[in-house]
């Protein structure tokens, strides 16, 4: 505990310089304002940003584009609230209830519960991430090529378990998204792969203009030509306290959604938006009235809002402790890491305590700069939803091809963005989900070391896998998500995504 | 017992469904990428080569195709599938493939001035003076903040814009 608290304050003397808190400050307000504005959720906005924290130390880089995480977190919900229109997927729960007490009257504390909870969650994440990462950093120093390879593996099936589609689809674009990480060099024998004579191609596919692609232009291609959004509320700053009754109502929701939000944001997948899935379903069914539900129950904002931000602060955990992405935005936190020459993994704690306490206190620091942001400041943002889409979508558009250009100054990431952004429009349609394609692309490399270094090792024997007790246990976790998933089919039960309502909303 | 007609069983509406359409199309794919890796050596277990993974991979693609495939009956007929964003969205892709390969040929802030005049005045049908003002204050300010203050590098062209 006494070293927790030293390297806390080891975090607080780096996270309170003038340049750390002005990029964490930043972050937070472009982060707002990426989560509000329809087109740019916070992958697309990370991605676009990366560039620019090429010049930066590592660890203002992190704070920054971090920021920009958890601040779209918040931000999503104020668009969710006032217009129902998600800012970001993370906040289409919120568009239910939050939406509807807006009608009757009560944006005002739809807004601020949003962001108490928000607050709460994230600041209780923190806790949880301070904690929990050294001890599953020096744990995994105990991981070899097999451990790695069970993990990899056990994290793909559950992804597809916890994902909104069905699972031989989130399954086969995660195997594409592999597909894709095989382009280029071969670490091991040095064979270019699939380059078909574009030198570009050599070093692989970069996740930036894929992510930008598939979720960025995609979603522009997809919402472009839209009608202007209706007239938004703008509701005072006294309008914003909520009453006694809505206070006591949603204490429960925030304490569960912190809780559940943290738990799913460290697995992998789109966890910030499953987690605010599965906690308004479980609102729902802890409701004495569930009827309330979609009619403006405070629960319904208070949970998902929660959620989705202790979530996002979860994700971390793996990232920083591992070395290993849950997702498409924490990908993107690692390249950029990677680019600053910092390899995370179990030794980063260890090796970089200053980047990584510091990155902790930023985010102590960050969730009150958003509370501040997010509650009397509101009105200042809910001017920049007054901007016609007509007019906001081409610039996104350009900001699209800027940020993926200026990655590595390659026309051939803005044509493989392009190509992406089609690929992600036609995916879309056939109901599959974007995110398991970002997740294979970056986890490839790692898996196909992984299990051709297992396999050298054992003289070429799959028995490896099952000879070592951490990967045989993920296997197990593995094989036990696999009969869950095929449990319904067999016994014609519902499965999770019906019982939490995800089926209905998606 | 009698022997009044049987009202007809409700059949669903035949013909070709998204998952039937999408999962041939991922085992086009599998085999596409598996006829194309034959180049690289396999390898054998105690050595996989650098055609080995790849291999791997596009048989477990071929295999959730085929399931997906055969799983589709639930999934809504092709022809139920709305495309009214579609042509807006060809545009728009064409626009920035224009764009791409106009990028480093006449320099980022023609480029960008070009390609949001394009976008707000001719798809969006915006007035001109707006047109103007969003195009050169967009191409203008995004080259400030980057190039200038970020020192990211963006391409200029012959004129030196």
């Amino acid at each position: 505990m006494e070293g927790v608290i030293n390297n806390l304050l080891l975090g607080f003397s780096v996270a309170l310089t003038p340049s750390v808190l002005a990029y964490a400050f930043a972050g937070c307000v472009i982060g707002t304002l990426v989560g509000m504005l329809p087109g740019l959720g916070p992958l697309a906005g990370i991605s676009l940003l990366l560039p620019a924290t090429f010049g930066l130390n590592p660890i203002v880089a992190i704070v920054l584009l971090s920021g920009v995480y958890y601040g779209a977190m918040y931000g999503g919900s104020t668009t969710s609230i006032l217009m129902r229109i998600p800012g970001e997927a993370a906040s289409v729960m919120t568009c239910v209830d939050g939406y509807a007490m807006t009608q009757r009257g009560r944006a005002g504390p739809a807004l601020a519960i949003a962001a108490i909870g928000s607050f709460v969650a994230g600041t209780l994440s923190v806790v949880a991430l301070m904690f929990l990462a050294p001890t599953l950093a020096a744990f995994a120093l105990r991981f070899g090529p097999p451990e790695y390879t069970a993990l990899l593996l056990m994290g793909f099936l559950v992804l597809s378990y916890m994902s909104s589609g069905s699972m031989p689809k989130t399954l086969a674009m995660a195997v594409v998204g592999l597909l894709l990480g095989m382009i280029g060099i071969d670490a091991m024998s040095g064979y270019t792969r699939f380059n078909y004579g574009v030198i570009e191609l050599g070093d692989g596919i970069g996740i930036v203009p894929v992510a930008v692609g598939l979720f960025g232009l995609s979603e522009i291609l997809l919402t472009a030509g839209q009608a202007t959004p209706p007239a938004i509320q703008r509701p005072s700053l006294r309008q914003l306290i909520p009453s006694a009754e809505e206070m006591r109502l949603s204490v429960g929701p925030i304490a569960r959604g912190s809780l559940i939000g943290f738990m799913i944001g460290i697995i992998p997948g789109s966890a910030h938006v499953i987690s605010s899935f599965v906690s308004y379903g479980i609102e729902r069914r802890m409701s004495k009235h569930p009827e309330r539900f979609g009619n403006g129950a405070i629960e319904g904002v208070a949970g998902p809002e929660s959620a989705n931000n202790a979530a996002a602060t979860g994700a971390f955990v793996p990232m920083l402790a591992l070395g290993i992405p849950t997702g498409p935005i924490t990908a993107v936190m690692l390249a950029a890491l990677m680019v600053h020459g910092i390899a995370p993994g179990p030794l980063l704690i260890a090796q970089e305590p200053k980047l990584f306490w510091g990155f902790v206190a930023s985010m102590y620091v960050g969730n009150v700069v958003l509370l501040i942001l997010n509650l009397p400041l509101v009105g200042l943002f809910v001017n920049l939803l007054r901007i016609p889409y007509s007019y906001l979508y081409p610039a996104i558009l350009c900001f699209c091809i800027l940020g993926v250009y200026s990655v590595s100054n390659s026309v051939v990431d803005v044509w493989i963005m392009i190509a992406m952004g089609a690929f992600g429009y036609a995916l879309r349609k056939f109901n599959y989900d974007l995110a398991p394609i970002a997740l294979g692309l970056i986890l490839a490399p790692m898996l196909e070391l992984s299990v051709r270094q297992s396999l050298a090792m054992s003289g070429g024997s799959y028995g490896i896998f099952f000879d070592r007790p951490i990967a045989v246990a993920m296997f197990a976790a593995a094989a036990v998500l696999v009969l869950l998933a095929l449990k319904p089919l067999v016994f014609r039960s519902k499965d999770w995504r019906e019982k939490v309502g995800l089926e209905d909303q998606a | 017992m009698t022997n009044a007609p049987q009202p007809a069983a409700v059949a669903a509406p035949r013909g070709l469904r998204s998952d039937g359409l999408s999962g041939a199309l991922l085992i086009l794919v599998a085999l596409a990428v598996a006829w194309e890796n034959r180049v690289f050596p396999t390898g054998s277990l105690a050595e996989p080569g650098p055609g080995y993974v790849p291999l791997l991979f596009a048989v477990a693609l071929g295999c959730f195709g085929l399931l997906i495939m055969l799983r589709g009956s639930a999934s809504p007929l092709l022809n139920t599938i709305e495309w009214t964003e579609s042509r807006r969205g060809l545009v728009l892709l064409v626009a920035c493939g224009v764009a791409v390969f106009a990028l480093e040929r006449i320099g980022y802030r023609l480029t960008m001035i070009a390609l949001l005049v394009f976008l707000l005045g001719v798809v969006e049908r915006k007035r001109p003076l707006p047109t103007l003002l969003v195009a050169l204050g967009f191409a203008f300010a995004s080259y400030f903040l980057f190039a200038t203050l970020l020192k990211v590098q963006l391409p200029r062209g012959p004129w030196g814009f």
